[in-house]
């Protein structure tokens, strides 16, 4: 094993070597800019970012050599996506090759990977994950979107909510209820769903970031071939479990957390504080936390390659780094004064300069707003304390 | 650079299967009822079971442990806080010896200190305001204070301005029975014996290394290896607080359920655990930082003490709470793991001093803590 770890963390030097150097030759200059001044990015910004990961070989990295992937281990997954975030790259749109992807190479059948997964690699096909329900949030196996069959058919009825990018999506991943008064988890199947389907209608849920990133997604006796059903019919839980699975290692939060802690130190130089010495100390405890947290993350993923891990360190991962990226993120804010309260949205699109203070401070103030959100969704904190308090000490 | 995780391992299990069958807490209160403030039969037990001999090169016996050994079983020591200077001897001294004496110097001492037959204690602190300790013509005079287990040692390392030689800090070997030391022994809040020694124109042996090392370097690796020790050491009793709390929660009752059923309490607990983890993913940093040059490694080591230091004190501070009344108590472990936990946060440099020496080593916020 100490080989095999040996071998993945020379790997993964390389491969975080290769993105800086990406970073630095490859990545257009209009997409740096406007992801370093965390703008907001539209759907084409994000189609061609996805395209250059996957003219790396990087988009499908982790998916097995087999479905055209390169078999990354977990460390390499992982540096994947902590070295992008702390070079402050776009967002690595998870839906496709990070979550339908893999469910649909290790459950679907063969016709659905061919005809499925080159398009997800690609980005052919922009994805959306319809799990969230008006009633089922944390509490997901409470969701009632209901698919009946008829014939070759199933007819599908339902709201989904919180749906990210959803007003962009070709396709639909979704959580639907095949069967009643069975056990909740029992009667959950995982069926794909074509947007332009009649009966679908995408309304955007307005946030206080001021873009529209979640929406209301509504099935109005939405016909769905039965044949892009994945798998079985009542297992959907499975593999929505599976799916979460492969995310435990958020590498993203480390990457985040260092990058922009690396801004509000830039930033506390920039701008003199009122109490000097109240600001590096504080920002100086945020930067134990990083440490605490890179500790952490890089020990947990070592211990999953081992098999020593307890099944704490997802929720360990996400609670910290969350916790940290807020923290940092309000110190910024505090830093900036009036610049972090004034506010001009067409600033976030490259269209004009912030009204006040320096040429991200639009792009900071908007990333707060947001980061609000990261101890809510992909199981909010409290339910990461009761998954550990659950499954870890047994109470 | 690869750890030994074997050796760790099996050190680990047998000094556990050693603390449990001899010095499980009701053996421990005999130790601490007894004026010596330690037991002579563990400590020659430790040797025995070559404890004693872990930092010892392999010509003199040693196991040469590399950080993650030594970790193992001051995990160990922290789980069943044990008493014996195991720290203070066979760490810190007994590693300032092999790093300052001379070749004829560690041959006459190693061995003495392998088979528990001497006892060092580091005498390094002054009191602010004190004239500093030097050394004229041979014979040392000034004042040390809190010398961990200073009250039990057979002779004493202790650092002082060589006048003889320029004025140069340097270490000497004391006769801790000498009858030119005045001495004030006391116990830490923990139980572990201390002593202020004064000294005056005591007879003092200068360590002087082949290589020529200077002693401050030696003192500063040494409270590195230290430093990385207590953090270890601190791991073994958060471990213990944790597991004790949760499972006081599943068997206290009160309103007719287990005080566990609540979700405040559980959350709680797992806030206890996420700091466990954190004490562990630090410490093991801290111990890979060990195998790197001084200058690489002060981020990582402050940094991990800093942290844990807070985050034990969280841990304890919530096991006491949580166990009631009772978690303030002579009869239950947590009061004293508690107090064991504000010795070591004392021990080595303040939580302050490290957070410092963190910052100042601190440029851009990564990537050390990443397997190199």
């Amino acid at each position: 094993m100490t080989d095999q770890l040996d071998e993945a963390r020379d790997k993964a030097r390389r491969l975080r070597a290769d993105i800086r150097s990406f970073h630095e030759r490859v990545m257009p200059d209009d997409l740096k800019r406007k992801s370093h001044l965390h703008q907001v990015l539209d759907k084409d910004d994000y189609v061609r970012w996805m395209r250059l990961l996957n003219d790396q070989g990087w988009a499908i990295g982790h998916w097995p050599k087999e479905h055209g992937g390169q078999g990354w281990s977990l460390l390499e997954r992982f540096t994947f996506e902590d070295e992008l975030a702390r070079l402050g790259c776009p967002w690595v749109i998870p839906f496709g090759v990070k979550y339908v992807g893999p469910v649909i190479y290790a459950f679907g059948r063969e016709e659905q990977k061919r005809r499925f997964l080159p398009r997800i690699a690609t980005t052919e096909d922009f994805w959306a994950q319809g799990y969230s329900e008006p009633g089922a949030g944390s509490d997901l196996a409470a969701l009632r979107t209901e698919a009946i069959r008829e014939g070759d058919h199933y007819v599908v009825n339902g709201q989904k909510v919180w749906t990210t990018y959803a007003q962009w999506a070709d396709w639909l991943f979704c959580l639907v209820k095949t069967a009643r008064g069975e056990q909740a988890q029992k009667s959950i199947s995982f069926v794909l769903i074509d947007m332009k389907s009649p009966g679908v209608t995408v309304k955007p849920i307005p946030t206080m970031d001021g873009y529209v990133h979640v929406n209301e997604v509504w099935l109005e006796n939405v016909r769905v071939p039965a044949e892009n059903l994945v798998g079985a019919e009542g297992e959907g839980w499975t593999y929505a479990k599976y799916l979460l699975k492969n995310e435990r290692t958020a590498g993203a939060l480390l990457g985040m957390a260092c990058h922009a802690l690396e801004r509000l130190k830039a930033l506390a130089q920039e701008k003199p504080s009122a109490s000097p010495e109240r600001t590096a100390a504080r920002i100086g405890e945020l930067e134990l936390r990083l440490l605490a947290l890179e500790a952490a993350s890089y020990q947990a993923v070592e211990s999953m390659m081992r098999g020593t891990d307890h099944g704490g360190e997802a929720s360990l991962i996400k609670l910290r780094g969350t916790e940290l990226y807020q923290d940092i993120a309000e110190a910024a804010i505090d830093l900036l004064g009036f610049a972090g309260v004034a506010w001009d949205p067409a600033a976030l699109h490259a269209a004009s300069a912030p009204p006040l203070g320096p040429e991200d401070a639009g792009g900071i103030v908007k990333d707060h707003f947001y980061n609000r959100a990261a101890t809510i969704f992909g199981g909010a904190s409290e339910i990461q304390r009761n998954i550990v308090a659950k499954g870890v000490l047994g109470l | 650079m690869n750890m030994d995780l074997e050796t760790a391992g099996m050190l680990r299990d047998s000094a556990s299967r050693y603390a449990a069958d001899n010095y499980d807490f009701l053996q421990r209160h005999a130790v601490l009822a007894d004026p010596a403030g330690y037991s002579g039969k563990a400590w020659r037990d430790y040797a025995e079971l070559g404890w004693l001999a872990l930092r010892l090169p392999e010509k003199h016996g040693g196991l040469d442990a590399d950080p993650l050994a030594v970790g193992a079983l001051m995990e160990v020591v922290g789980s069943r806080l044990l008493m014996e200077p195991v720290l203070a001897s066979a760490l810190v001294s007994t590693g300032l010896v092999r790093s300052q004496g001379s070749a004829a110097q560690q041959d006459a001492l190693l061995p003495q200190l392998a088979d528990g037959s001497v006892k060092l204690a580091f005498a390094d602190a002054e009191a602010a305001g004190d004239p500093r300790c030097q050394v004229r013509a041979g014979r040392i005079s000034g004042r040390k204070i809190a010398v961990l287990q200073g009250d039990i040692a057979d002779r004493l390392i202790v650092s002082a301005a060589d006048a003889d030689h320029g004025g140069e800090r340097r270490l000497f070997l004391v006769d801790a029975k000498s009858a030119e030391i005045e001495r004030r022994h006391y116990r830490f809040v923990d139980g572990r014996g201390a002593a202020n020694l004064h000294f005056a124109g005591v007879p003092a042996e200068r360590l002087d290394p082949d290589d020529g090392t200077p002693a401050a370097t030696a003192i500063a690796d040494v409270l590195d290896h230290a430093t990385v020790a207590s953090c270890a050491e601190a791991l073994g009793i958060v471990r213990a607080l944790v597991a004790t709390t949760c499972e006081y929660l599943k068997i206290r009752k009160q309103f007719g359920r287990a005080i566990g059923t609540n979700q405040a309490l559980q959350h709680r607990a797992v806030d206890m655990f996420l700091l466990q983890e954190e004490i562990a993913a630090l410490t093991r940093s801290a111990q890979e930082a060990l195998l790197r040059p001084a200058a690489e490694r002060a981020r990582i080591i402050s940094g991990a003490k800093a942290y844990i230091s807070s985050a034990a004190r969280k841990v304890a501070n919530e096991a006491v709470q949580m166990h009631g009344g009772l978690g303030i108590t002579e009869e239950l472990d947590v009061s004293h793991y508690f107090r064991r936990l504000m010795v070591n946060a004392a021990l080595f440099g303040s939580r302050d001093e490290h957070f410092a020496r963190f910052l100042a080593a601190t440029t851009h916020s990564s990537p050390e803590g990443i397997p190199a």
